[in-house]
């Protein structure tokens, strides 16, 4: 009698299993290579235009924006949305919360690029949109703006300025900001000082052992925050007020003598002193009356005027000794290149709505935000809103008399912020030597310079 | 499926023959596990294999173009002067979170499984951390460790003690997430060795009372040699856990500061998505995966024969 084969007297053997799983790993191996074109470097270098006859281009029917909310914006953000879909009912806006901060939505942007989940127009900060736009991410503007008939010439030229590259915008402010001086006014009088800001960070250094009477013993005349996408940006303030940069377009200034004064000021701040302290929530500590003063940025300017007990001054950043200069941040908004031209048409008139005069200073006045519009700065919304809350004239006049765009190092090269908070963190939280800290980030720039922006330029 | 569970015909009538019976039988066999070998082939070998090609590529994250280095990530990992700092943090992170959950996690579920009112609630108050979020604990505990208005300085102020600086300076920031991992995971390592010790046959106890054995040589000579496999299966879930923790160190510090809290693990995330050197960050991950690998068989090989199974 033959021998039955059942399933019972059957079971697969080791070698059944593992010719199953290499046949499946065999074909994943073939087919596990579908990540970035391997070989050609800097074919990602973003086109010189689109090419696209916009006026042959009917807008898409539905759009998603993926924002943070800049300044506690959610139902700003979706006023802006009704009031556009009231005008455009042919295209509805879908709000995504895509992350927690600008840091947070570029990692996802980054993570789907090359996907079909993509949004239409993307928050793009100001220490993000160039690393978008050398991966080819993002698409300029002028000429979907030109066909549009978007005037561009009234945006404020240094905000608009601040996306430019190669000739064109890569994207228009929406959220921007500059860091403010902000003080407690009642400490500042119980202190016998002037109502105002220091006009230079020696006047402040004068001013500390009386502010330090107000304080508790473990606050401080001034509260500053560190982190990314934070503590270079204030930095930038000092290092350019002793007449130092980060970097001088490409090439890495911060082992210059005035860049090492730059770090030895801000070591003695923390330090030798003590007129700075950190803080993690420098804003609440402020508001409880740990800190007498505060460098903030204005999109924090209705959140502190909401929550502090007391009058709230707001003042022009210190100058330094060699001069003055206040980088300008927060965001822009861009426009996915992979998406389709219905998607990036509707993405574009959906962003020239939002930053027109009365839209911009609908949103700067609900959020502290500057208007990113010239008419708007001067308008009646903008004018009512001096009137009443004055400290929001203070950072539009600092926009026209102080503003700087921001050295490459620290905007243009992917990680550039990264690397130089932790130099900045070295000095003030470790008390490193200055010249020892800004010497070791210098290779780190370079390098990051040279693997992740040089072959794509 | 029915032919397959159906008796053995009679011998006089033809039935089937060996090859399609095996074939039948090989693609039920194809049937059941090929969907579980599917998945797995996908989720887990796919990626794997995907970052051990992506880690041989200089390649910006977004970036359709990248470049073949070979080994070039890994010799930069290996030569990388901040290397050193990011092992030591992982270890320490590891043997703290690892040996804390175990010796605290055997107390806790020594205590729980006395005879006690209230035991029932006590477990499920033990427990309930393990299935909270990661991130909302890390949250939660940022408000607890807060140097002004925190509960831990408040219980520190109470002593008469000041409260670090959790957040900003370095040994105290790893203190403070290894506490608080140690609290999230402490009633999954209490769990099951209660489970050990329930197991544990209640005449050994007593013959070892009757000799005149005292609590603690009992527990020495009895109840841990018994324990020996749930403490090997604890070792190796703790400590696979442990160094793939992510969630509490992004919620609390993102590594700092000054990367005082960057393990292996945030490492690759930092270097990924941070820093978008996608090929760096697949070398990490790679070299995390075979240092896993070699833990466990290590383990499996080394500890195991150590353990009495009952």
């Amino acid at each position: 009698m033959p021998e039955l084969v059942t399933p019972s007297s059957w079971s697969p053997s080791r070698r059944d299993v593992l010719r199953l799983g290499g046949l499946g790993a065999l074909a994943l191996a073939l087919t596990a290579c579908g990540g970035p074109t391997v070989g050609g470097t800097g074919s990602s270098t973003p086109s010189a235009g689109t090419g696209i006859d916009w006026s042959s281009i009917t807008p898409a029917s539905e759009i998603t924006w993926w924002s943070n909310h800049p300044g506690a914006s959610k139902e700003v953000e979706e006023e802006l949305i009704r009031r556009f879909t009231a005008q455009h009912p042919e295209i509805s806006v879908r709000l995504v919360t895509a992350g927690a901060g600008y840091d947070e939505i570029a990692q996802r942007f980054q993570a789907a690029s090359g996907t079909d989940n993509l949004p239409d127009l993307v928050i793009a900060s100001d220490v993000w949109w160039f690393r978008y736009m050398i991966n080819g991410q993002i698409m300029p503007v002028d000429e979907i703006f030109a066909h549009l008939e978007v005037d561009v010439a009234d945006y404020n030229p240094t905000l608009y300025g601040d996306y430019s590259y190669d000739g064109k915008h890569w994207a228009a402010p929406y959220a921007r900001s500059m860091p403010l001086f902000y003080y407690n006014k009642e400490m500042w009088a119980a202190a016998g000082l002037p109502d105002r800001g220091p006009e230079t960070w020696a006047e402040l250094e004068e001013w500390a052992p009386a502010l330090r009477e107000q304080v508790p013993a473990d606050g401080a005349p001034l509260g500053l925050g560190t982190g990314t996408s934070w503590s270079a940006w204030w930095f930038a303030n000092m290092l350019w007020g002793q007449g130092g940069q980060y970097s001088q377009e490409w090439t890495v200034t911060l082992e210059t003598p005035e860049a090492v004064a730059a770090g030895q000021f801000v070591h003695d701040l923390f330090h030798a002193k003590e007129i700075a302290a950190v803080g993690t929530d420098t804003n609440a500590d402020f508001a409880a009356g740990v800190f007498a003063s505060v460098v903030g940025t204005t999109g924090s300017l209705t959140g502190l005027l909401d929550t502090v007990s007391f009058d709230l001054g707001a003042a022009y950043m210190p100058d330094g000794p060699a001069g003055t200069g206040v980088p300008t941040g927060g965001t822009g908004l861009a426009i996915p290149s992979s998406r389709t031209p219905e998607q990036q048409l509707a993405a574009a008139m959906f962003l020239a709505f939002m930053t027109d005069p009365e839209n911009t200073a609908y949103f700067s006045q609900s959020t502290g935000y500057m208007p990113v519009r010239t008419s708007a700065q001067e308008g009646e919304t903008m004018s009512a809103i001096y009137d009443s809350t004055p400290q929001y004239r203070t950072a539009v006049d600092q926009l026209a008399t102080k503003a700087r765009s921001q050295d490459w190092a620290r905007v243009f090269v992917p990680s550039g912020d990264q690397i130089l908070t932790d130099g900045i963190e070295e000095i003030v939280l470790k008390g490193t030597d200055p010249a020892e800290a800004l010497a070791a980030l210098t290779p780190r720039l370079e390098r990051a310079f040279r693997e992740n922006v040089e072959p794509y330029l | 499926m029915s032919t397959l569970t159906a008796p053995a015909r009679p011998a006089t009538r033809r039935g089937p023959g060996r090859r399609t019976i095996r074939l039948r039988t090989y693609l039920a066999f194809l049937l059941l596990a090929g969907p579980n070998v599917a998945l797995l082939l996908i989720f887990v070998y796919r990626p794997l294999l995907e970052s051990l090609y992506l880690s041989t590529l200089q390649w910006n994250l977004g970036s359709p173009d990248a470049r073949f280095i070979g080994l070039g990530n890994y010799v930069e990992w290996f030569t990388a002067p901040g290397t050193g700092t990011v092992l030591a943090t992982t270890g320490v992170f590891t043997v703290a979170t690892v040996g804390g959950s175990l010796v605290l996690g055997l107390a806790l579920a020594l205590l729980l499984n006395r005879r006690l009112r209230g035991r029932s609630a006590a477990r499920t108050v033990v427990f309930a951390p393990y299935v909270l979020s990661g991130v909302a604990v890390g949250m939660l505990w940022l408000f607890m460790f807060d140097p002004r208005y925190g509960l831990v300085a408040s219980g520190l102020g109470m002593l008469g003690l000041p409260s670090p600086q959790w957040y900003t300076t370095s040994p105290w920031a790893l203190v403070m997430i290894i506490v608080v991992y140690l609290w999230k995971n402490l009633g999954y390592v209490a769990l099951i060795y209660l489970a050990g010790l329930q197991a544990v046959p209640a005449e050994l106890r007593q013959a070892a009372a009757l000799d005149g054995a005292s609590t603690v040589r009992t527990f020495r000579s009895i109840v841990l040699p018994l324990l020996a496999p749930t403490t090997f299966f604890l070792l190796v879930t703790t400590l696979l856990s442990s160094l793939q923790s992510f969630d509490i160190i992004q919620a609390m510090t993102q590594g700092g500061p000054l990367g005082s809290t960057t393990t292996l693990m945030y490492q690759i995330y930092q270097e990924g998505f941070v820093t978008g050197r996608a090929g760096y960050a697949s070398a990490v991950a790679t070299i995390l995966f075979v240092l896993l690998l070699a833990v466990t068989v290590v383990q499996l090989r080394f500890v195991e024969r150590k353990v009495h199974y009952a």
